[in-house]
C-alpha cells in the first residue's frame, strides 16, 4: 500500500511537469504557420540571423571559458593571497541582470561614455566602435564567464597530485603535463562548461538589445516579434530553433562520458614557488576585477551625479526620479516573485530530488529525473512564450503565481542537481533499514535527510532568489505592467533613453543580491553539520 | 511444533530443534536472468546459518527476500509456521545489519538506536531503557553521545546491530558482517558476534563470501552458486563429505590451502576446522 501512494505522489508529480513543461513547450510547435517559415525562409532573414547568432555565441563562450579556465588556474595553481576574496568578486557580475552588463558598456565607452570622453580628452576625436559584434562580446563575456568560473573552480580543487608528482619523476614538460593530464582531467567538465555558456549567451537577447547595434540574433528577434509586435507565430519558429540547438548542446553534454581518473588515493595539488608566475596571476585577477568593477562604478556613479556630463556635482535627484518612476513598487514585485518562487521551488525540488534520489529506479523516478534534467535546455524565452500560448485564456495568466511557475520551471535543473547529488551521497542502504525498522519515509526525510542537507537548502534557495531577481527571459512575455519584475524596466528605460534610471536599477537589484548573498554567506557558518560530533 | 533432528556444529549432540524459518520454492528474476532458481531449506530456532557463495551467487538477493526488501517471483515463507512472504518488511519479525551499516549520520549513537523504537509509538522511557540496555550489553555504553562518524569501523557495527537487537527481532539478518573490518576488528567481531547470539539467544543468517569466516560462526553452512543451494550442512560434514565438486573446489580446497598459512599467521589453529586425514 505504501509503495503505490509513493508510486502515485511521483505520477502526480510527472502531470505536474507534464503541464507545466511538455505541454507548453508542444504548444509552441503547434502555432507555428508553416507560411511564416516560408517568409523567413525565403528573405534569408533567418540565415543571416543564425549566423550572427552562432559566430558571436561561438566567440564570446571561447573567450568566456579561456577567462574563466585562467582564473581558475590562478586561483588554484598558483601562490596568491585573497583566493577567497577574488573568488567571490568574479561571481559578482552574476548578480545583475544581462541587459546591465549592456547598459554598462554603453556608459563607459558609449558615443557620451565616461571613457570615451576621458580618453578623448587625451586622444582626440578617440571613439570606441562599440555596437555590433564587439559590444555584444565583451558585454557576454561579463555575463557569462563567473558561470564557467564556477564550474571549472569546482573540478580544479578536485584534481590529484600524484599523477603530476609521476610526470615530474618522469620529466614531462609543463606543457605536456598540461596536454596529457590537465586536460583530459577536466575534460568533462570543460566540455559541460562550454556548453552551459554557450546556451546561456545563446538565448539571451538583453546584451545585444542594447550593445547589438545593427546586428540582429535569434534571440533579439523573437523577443522583438512577440513583445514589440505580438507576432506569436515568427517568435515560436525561433523558440523551436533555439529549442532544437540547446537540446543538442543538452544531449552533447549528456553523451560526453566521465573519463577522469578514478584513482582512490587523491593529494591535493602542491604550488611550488614562482614568483613570476604568481605575480602575472595577480595582474589577470586585479585586472579582472577592475573590469568587472568599472561597470557597477559606473552605475553608481550615474547615480549620484546631477547629470552626466553636463553637471558632475552630486545630487539625489536620478534616484528619486528612478523612485517616481515606480521603482519602489517593481523591486516590490521582484522581491516577492524571488522569494515565492525560492519557496515554492525549493520545497518542490527538494522534494523531486528526493523521491528521485532516494528510491529504488523504477520507470516513474527516471522519467521524472529525465523532465527535471530537461528544464535545463529549455531557453527561458521559449518557455515564457510557451506559456503565453498554453495558460493565455486561463484566470492564471496575469498573475504573479504564474511567474513564480515559470521560474520555478525554468530554474529547475540547477538546484535539483544541487539536491540530488547532495541526497545521492548518503548511504545506499538506510531506505532498507528504514523499511525493516518501521520508519516512515516521510519521517527520513524530516528526521534524516533535512537536517542533514541545510546547507544545500539554503544554497538552493539563494540560487533561485538570485536568479529570479535578475531574470528578464521567462517572465518578460509573461509579467504585466502590474506585476513587473524590476529586471524588466531596464530594458524598458533604456528605449526611453532613461539612461540613470537603469543605471540605478542595476545597482539596485546587485544591493539585494548583494544582501541575500551575504546571508547567505552568515547563515552557512551558523548552520553546523549534524553529522559532526555535538560541542 | 514441527521438529527435526539435525546436526548442529562441531562437536555438538543431536538435539530436537523447531524450525524457526522454512523457506519454500524460492525463485526470482531479473529481467529473464535467473537469480534464484528453487530455493528451499529451513532454519531452526537459535541457529547460526551461514550463506557462502561468491558474487553474483544470489545470496544477497535471497537475504533482501527473506525480509521483504525485495519480492519472490514465485514461493513462500513461513516464520512459526506462519506464512510471511506477502508481510511488509517491518512486520516480519526480523531484523538486517548491512555490511556499510546504514546509521543515521546526524543521530547519537544513542538515538539511533532509541529512534524507531520511538517511532513504533512505545513511550520516551521504555525506548530509552531498551537502547541503554542493548548498547550496554554491546560495551557502548562510553559511547552513546557520539555521533557515527567518530567511531571506528566495529563500533559503528555494534551500533548497528544494537539498533536491530533493541526492536527485538526473532531472526536477525547480517550482510557480510565481517568483510568491512580490518584484520583485527574481524577477530574481535568474529567472537563477539557468537558472544551476542547466545547473550540473545536469537536466530541469525548471515551471508559471506569467506569461507573461513562461514567455518568459524556458523552452526550450519548453505553453499550457494549460481543461484542453487550447492550444499547445507554443519561445517564439519561440509569439509568430510562435499555434495559434489563445486563445494569441494569452492570450500575444502580453498580451506586446505591456507591451512598452512592460517596456522603460521594467526595462531589460532583451535579456530580452524580439524584438516581431513
Amino acid at each position: 500500500m505504501k509503495k503505490r501512494k509513493w508510486t502515485a505522489v511521483r505520477i502526480l508529480i510527472i502531470l505536474f511537469l507534464l503541464v507545466s513543461v511538455v505541454f507548453p513547450i508542444a504548444g509552441v510547435m503547434a502555432q507555428i504557420s508553416l507560411n511564416d517559415v516560408k517568409k523567413i525562409m525565403v528573405s534569408g532573414q533567418l540565415g543571416e540571423m543564425l549566423f550572427h547568432s552562432l559566430v558571436v555565441t561561438g566567440i564570446s563562450t571561447f573567450i568566456s571559458v579561456s577567462l574563466a579556465f585562467l582564473l581558475a588556474w590562478c586561483l588554484n595553481r598558483c601562490n596568491i593571497r585573497a583566493k577567497g576574496v577574488f573568488s567571490v568578486l568574479f561571481t559578482i557580475p552574476m548578480l545583475i541582470p544581462s541587459v546591465s552588463h549592456g547598459t554598462g558598456l554603453v556608459l563607459l565607452f558609449g558615443d557620451n561614455g565616461i571613457i570615451t570622453n576621458l580618453l578623448a580628452m587625451c586622444i582626440p576625436r578617440f571613439k570606441v566602435n562599440l555596437y555590433g559584434y564587439f559590444g555584444m562580446i565583451f558585454g557576454w563575456v561579463l555575463y557569462s564567464f563567473p558561470v564557467a568560473f564556477l564550474m571549472l573552480n569546482d573540478s580544479f580543487q578536485y584534481e590529484d597530485y600524484t599523477t603530476y608528482e609521476a610526470a615530474q619523476v618522469l620529466g614531462l614538460g609543463k606543457l605536456e603535463q598540461f596536454r596529457t593530464i590537465m586536460l583530459p582531467n577536466l575534460r568533462k567538465t570543460l566540455i559541460s562548461t562550454v556548453f552551459a555558456t554557450f546556451t546561456l549567451i545563446f538565448t539571451d537577447y538583453g546584451v545585444p538589445l542594447v550593445v547589438g547595434g545593427k546586428v540582429m540574433t535569434l534571440s533579439l528577434y523573437m523577443y522583438r516579434e512577440v513583445v514589440g509586435l505580438l507576432d506569436f507565430s515568427k517568435g515560436a519558429i525561433i523558440g523551436i530553433l533555439l529549442l532544437i540547438l540547446a537540446i543538442a548542446a543538452f544531449v552533447i553534454d549528456l553523451r560526453n562520458e566521465e573519463n577522469a581518473n578514478t584513482s582512490t588515493v587523491t593529494r591535493q595539488y602542491v604550488v611550488t614557488q614562482n614568483r613570476k608566475r604568481d605575480v602575472a596571476a595577480y595582474v589577470i585577477c586585479c585586472f579582472t576585477v577592475v573590469v568587472i568593477g568599472l561597470p557597477i562604478a559606473a552605475f553608481a556613479f550615474l547615480s549620484v551625479v546631477k547629470q552626466y556630463p553636463i553637471d558632475l556635482s552630486f545630487s539625489l535627484d536620478n534616484i528619486y526620479e528612478a523612485f517616481g518612476l515606480g521603482v519602489g513598487q517593481y523591486l516590490e514585485n521582484s522581491l516577492a516573485m524571488a522569494l515565492g518562487t525560492a519557496f515554492v521551488g525549493v520545497v518542490v525540488i527538494y522534494f523531486t530530488a528526493y523521491l528521485t534520489a532516494r528510491s529504488k529506479k523504477t520507470w516513474t523516478t527516471m522519467t521524472l529525473h529525465l523532465i527535471s534534467m530537461i528544464s535545463l535546455a529549455i531557453p527561458g524565452i521559449v518557455l515564457g512564450l510557451s506559456y503565453v500560448l498554453f495558460f493565455r485564456s486561463t484566470f492564471f495568466y496575469g498573475t504573479i503565481a504564474i511567474l513564480i511557475l515559470v521560474n520555478t520551471v525554468h530554474f529547475f535543473a540547477s538546484p535539483y542537481l544541487m539536491a540530488y547529488n547532495s541526497l545521492n551521497k548518503f548511504n545506499r542502504n538506510l531506505e532498507d533499514v528504514s523499511d525493516t525498522l518501521g520508519i516512515s519515509r516521510m519521517h527520513m526525510l524530516l528526521d534524516v535527510y533535512l537536517p542533514c542537507t541545510q546547507k544545500t537548502i539554503i544554497e538552493m534557495f539563494s540560487y533561485i532568489f538570485v536568479n529570479c531577481m535578475v531574470t528578464i527571459s521567462a517572465v518578460s512575455f509573461l509579467a504585466n505592467f502590474k506585476d513587473m519584475p524590476l529586471a524588466l524596466l531596464i530594458p524598458r528605460f533604456d528605449s526611453q533613453s532613461l539612461i540613470e534610471a537603469t543605471a540605478f536599477i542595476a545597482l539596485v537589484i546587485l544591493a539585494v543580491n548583494g544582501i541575500m548573498k551575504l546571508a547567505v554567506f552568515v547563515l552557512e557558518r551558523h548552520v553546523k553539520d549534524p553529522a559532526e560530533p555535538n560541542r | 511444533m514441527h521438529a527435526v533432528s539435525i546436526h548442529l556444529g562441531v562437536g555438538m549432540e543431536k538435539k530436537e530443534q523447531t524450525i524457526k524459518l522454512k523457506v519454500r520454492n524460492i525463485q526470482k528474476l531479473y529481467d529473464d536472468k535467473i537469480i534464484l532458481k528453487d530455493i528451499s531449506f529451513d532454519v531452526m530456532e537459535g541457529e547460526f546459518l551461514a550463506i557462502l557463495g561468491l558474487s553474483g551467487c544470489g545470496k544477497t538477493t535471497l537475504l533482501r527476500i527473506l525480509i521483504g526488501l525485495e519480492k519472490q517471483d514465485k514461493g513462500s515463507i513461513y516464520k512459526d509456521e506462519k506464512e510471511i512472504s506477502l508481510l511488509p518488511p517491518d512486520q516480519r519479525g526480523m531484523g538486517i545489519v548491512f555490511q556499510n551499516y546504514a546509521l543515521f549520520p546526524n543521530m547519537t549513537v544513542l538515538s539511533n538506536v532509541e529512534y524507531a523504537l520511538k517511532r513504533r509509538k512505545e513511550t520516551k522511557k521504555t525506548a530509552r531503557d531498551t537502547a541503554l540496555r542493548v548498547l550496554e550489553q554491546l560495551g557502548m555504553s562510553e559511547h552513546l553521545d557520539k555521533k557515527p562518524r567518530q567511531l571506528s569501523g566495529g563500533q559503528q557495527q555494534r551500533v548497528a546491530i544494537a539498533r536491530t537487537l533493541a526492536m527485538n527481532p526473532d531472526i536477525i539478518l547480517l550482510d557480510e558482517p565481517i568483510s568491512a573490518l580490518d584484520v583485527t576488528n574481524r577477530e574481535i567481531m568474529k567472537r563477539e558476534l557468537k558472544e551476542i547470539q547466545k547473550k540473545f539467544h536469537t536466530t541469525m543468517i548471515f551471508i559471506t563470501h569467506e569461507q573461513e569466516e562461514a567455518f568459524y560462526l556458523a552452526d550450519r553452512i548453505m553453499v550457494m552458486s549460481e543461484g542453487t543451494i550447492e550444499q547445507l550442512d554443519t561445517p564439519d560434514q561440509i569439509f568430510r563429505h562435499p555434495a559434489n565438486s563445486y563445494v569441494k573446489e569452492f570450500v575444502v580446497a580453498h580451506l586446505e590451502q591456507k591451512y598452512q598459512s592460517l596456522l603460521k599467521c594467526t595462531g589460532r589453529l583451535d579456530n580452524e576446522p580439524k584438516r581431513v586425514e
